[in-house]
């Protein structure tokens, strides 16, 4: 683990010596946002946590626009004024350049080492390019670890109900399905983790794949909930952050983050087989209604990636879906002038027989992988026109109908993972 | 006269039937070879079917998605069908040569050792055209993705030109490793492919001017498009 830490790092712990809590702020050309993410950590820390030492760690991946220096010098300054007691322990402040693939991964890994070099007992990360933290983000990701024992703490976020549709449409049906529990944004960006869970995830050998990257998210998630730590959730109000990281884009985001599901799939396959129904994970915090950022979305551009796709990549398409599947997935594209409404039961199939699909190594993994994005703009665009006029309670009523496809159709994607039954399925004609 | 009568016709005689004596039984023993030969080819090519079709090689290759493209050539019922035609050809092949090398003429035996001399190159070839063909595959279904995902028009066209670009290469770079063409094959290559690049540049950029400018203008406005767009995760 000493192969992280560069030797100036290693020299800061030992003056820094001990931290019961670890505040890690993963950062590339955050100079704009990052004094504010800093300063609303300090803030936090000092306010609700007086008594405990505390450590904030910047994990840089090579900022060229002075990101370091930003976080090195950010004053609490007039912060202070919200303070009604001053901090027996002023947080440490640490700033690194992390070694390893690049990505949001291997910052995380740098901050889970220095909080388990520091016996951190809680750690919590933030985003560098928050604009909408507070200090009370560092108690609630923090607060439900050191006092009520939890070891994961994922966040809960108001958002948009357009937003988010990767996490609404696949991952929290999956996650809740698969595993059992009920966490509604379990690719969120923020969290807190206990010391004990971080130094499990320092022992997994995935610092340097694909999940060290986008997939680093869900892959926290899915390890603490299959591997039985205590997980909860604290609701954090709205999440608005800089635009998105121009180099992210959506074919690389989807392939990483359903990639590494589909391969958390095969690593626990005896626990989710062996899981029935859905139970609510404890939420901290205070719910409240917020504004969110209106947000434009193209629909008729997503319904056209679905027709080109299903135009140009059916040969793909029949190497992995079943032919009843493919049938209808073909005779609802070329249905013109009945509204343009995805069923979620063909939506639930093809979700199902791909990650099977995945699972069984039929295609190539990437390109598999890759041929889904048309389908999942398409059901995208579905679930955009058909929510159009909805309210949010609405919105979630609309989530919580696809997740119960999802849970009804499980015995069918068990089905399909055994391979005697899959090619039961895939012999059938359509 | 008896001598004269004995050089005439014994003695002609005598020596054709010697040279029958050496040459049918040689003709008799590559007949066999090939008769038996193909008798044991035919078999091999059964019992490799049979195999093939035990282990399922027909699904598996289905998987891969070749499948498709062994059917279409009309040549070959299945995957397993040409596999076990491949086995009978390859036993075919060394009938053969086992035959010619029987007959022992300086011809035959020359030919023989010309050609073991070639096997080597016969094989690198055959490897260099079976990676050209998975490697064009791999290529152009990676090129169809990006370009679908991407939304661009025309996505089986460029996938289908990655694929003859790739697999073109490879039958270069096996024609030269068999010594056919060489250089005057690679010039006819490049001057090709130039030529393909080159008509493909004057026509869109002179004879689809407009095609282009509204090509630009429509990713001009998706990638702004694509920045108002929401957040997936």
């Amino acid at each position: 683990m000493d192969d992280l830490f560069p030797s100036e790092l290693k020299t800061r712990l030992e003056q820094v010596g001990q931290a019961d809590i670890v505040v890690g702020i993963p950062s590339y050309n955050n100079a704009g946002t990052i004094g504010h993410v800093v300063r609303a950590v300090s803030v936090g820390l000092a306010k609700y946590f007086p008594d405990y030492r505390s450590a904030i760690v910047n994990s840089d991946g090579g900022s060229k626009d002075k990101t370091q220096e930003v976080v090195l010098s950010a004053e609490a300054g007039r912060d202070e004024l919200l303070l009604v007691s001053h901090p027996l322990n002023a947080s440490q402040r640490i700033s690194t350049p992390y070694h390893g693939v690049p990505g949001k991964g291997s910052a995380f890994r740098t901050i889970f080492a220095v909080a388990s070099r520091l016996k951190a007992k809680a750690c919590v990360v933030v985003d560098s390019d928050l604009r909408s933290i507070t200090p009370g983000w560092v108690e609630l990701l923090a607060q439900p670890i050191l006092k009520h024992d939890y070891d994961y703490i994922a966040p809960y976020y108001h958002r948009h109900k357009y937003d988010g549709t990767i996490t609404n449409g696949i991952i929290y049906p999956m996650t809740r399905t698969l595993y059992g529990k009920s966490v509604r944004q379990p690719i969120g960006g923020e969290f807190g983790v206990s010391g004990r869970l971080g130094a499990r995830y320092l022992e997994k050998e995935v610092w340097d794949t694909d999940v060290a990257r986008f997939g680093i998210d869900i892959w926290m998630t899915v390890t603490a909930i299959a591997e039985g730590f205590r997980v909860g959730q604290a609701y954090l109000g709205a999440k608005l952050h800089d635009a998105k990281d121009p180099g992210a884009d959506l074919t690389s985001m989807f392939r990483q983050v359903v990639g590494s599901f589909f391969s958390l799939m095969e690593s626990y396959e005896s626990v989710w087989k062996n899981v029935h129904g859905c139970e609510a994970v404890p939420m901290f915090g205070f719910p409240f209604e917020v504004g969110v950022e209106p947000l434009s979305v193209n629909t008729d551009r997503m319904m056209h990636a679905l027709q080109q796709g299903v135009n140009d990549l059916e040969e793909i398409y029949r190497s992995f879906l079943s032919p009843s599947t493919l049938l209808d997935l073909t005779n609802f594209v070329h249905r013109n002038g009945q509204g343009f409404h995805l069923p979620d039961e063909l939506w639930v199939r093809m979700i199902y027989e791909a990650a099977a699909a995945f699972h069984h190594r039929q295609l190539d993994r990437d390109h598999l992988l890759q041929s889904l994005v048309p389908l999942y703009l398409g059901r995208t665009a579905s679930f955009v026109l058909e929510v159009k006029d909805s309210d949010a309670p609405q919105v979630e009523e609309r989530i919580e109908q696809l997740c119960q496809v999802f849970e009804a159709e499980k015995s069918y994607l068990a089905q399909q993972w055994d391979p005697a039954g899959k090619e039961a399925v895939h012999a059938q004609p359509a | 006269m008896r001598s004269l009568l004995e050089r005439m016709f014994v003695d002609p005689f005598n020596r054709l039937a010697d040279e029958f004596a050496r040459v049918v039984p040689v003709v008799v023993m590559v007949l066999v070879t090939l008769i038996v030969g193909g008798f044991i080819a035919y078999v091999a090519r059964w019992l490799t079917y049979r195999f093939l079709q035990l282990a399922r090689f027909d699904r598996l290759v289905q998987q891969t998605g070749f499948a498709h493209m062994i059917e279409r050539t009309g040549v070959f019922r299945s995957a397993s069908d040409l596999g076990a035609r491949f086995v009978q050809a390859v036993v075919w092949l060394f009938v053969i040569l086992f035959a010619l090398s029987a007959a022992g003429t300086p011809s035959t035996v020359g030919l023989v050792s010309r050609f073991v001399e070639y096997v080597p190159n016969l094989i690198v070839a055959g490897l260099v055209l079976l990676l050209g063909v998975l490697a064009s595959r791999m290529a152009s279904r990676s090129a169809l993705l990006a370009a679908v995902n991407a939304q661009w028009p025309g996505a089986r066209l460029i996938a289908g030109g990655v694929r003859t670009v790739v697999m073109t290469l490879a039958i270069v770079i096996a024609l030269e490793q068999l010594h056919i063409g060489n250089v005057p094959l690679l010039v006819a290559f490049a001057i090709v492919f130039a030529g393909i690049v080159f008509a493909l540049a004057v026509a869109f950029g002179l004879g689809a001017r407009d095609l282009a400018r509204q090509w630009l203008e429509a990713k001009i406005r998706a990638s702004h498009a694509e920045e108002e767009i929401f957040r997936h995760l």
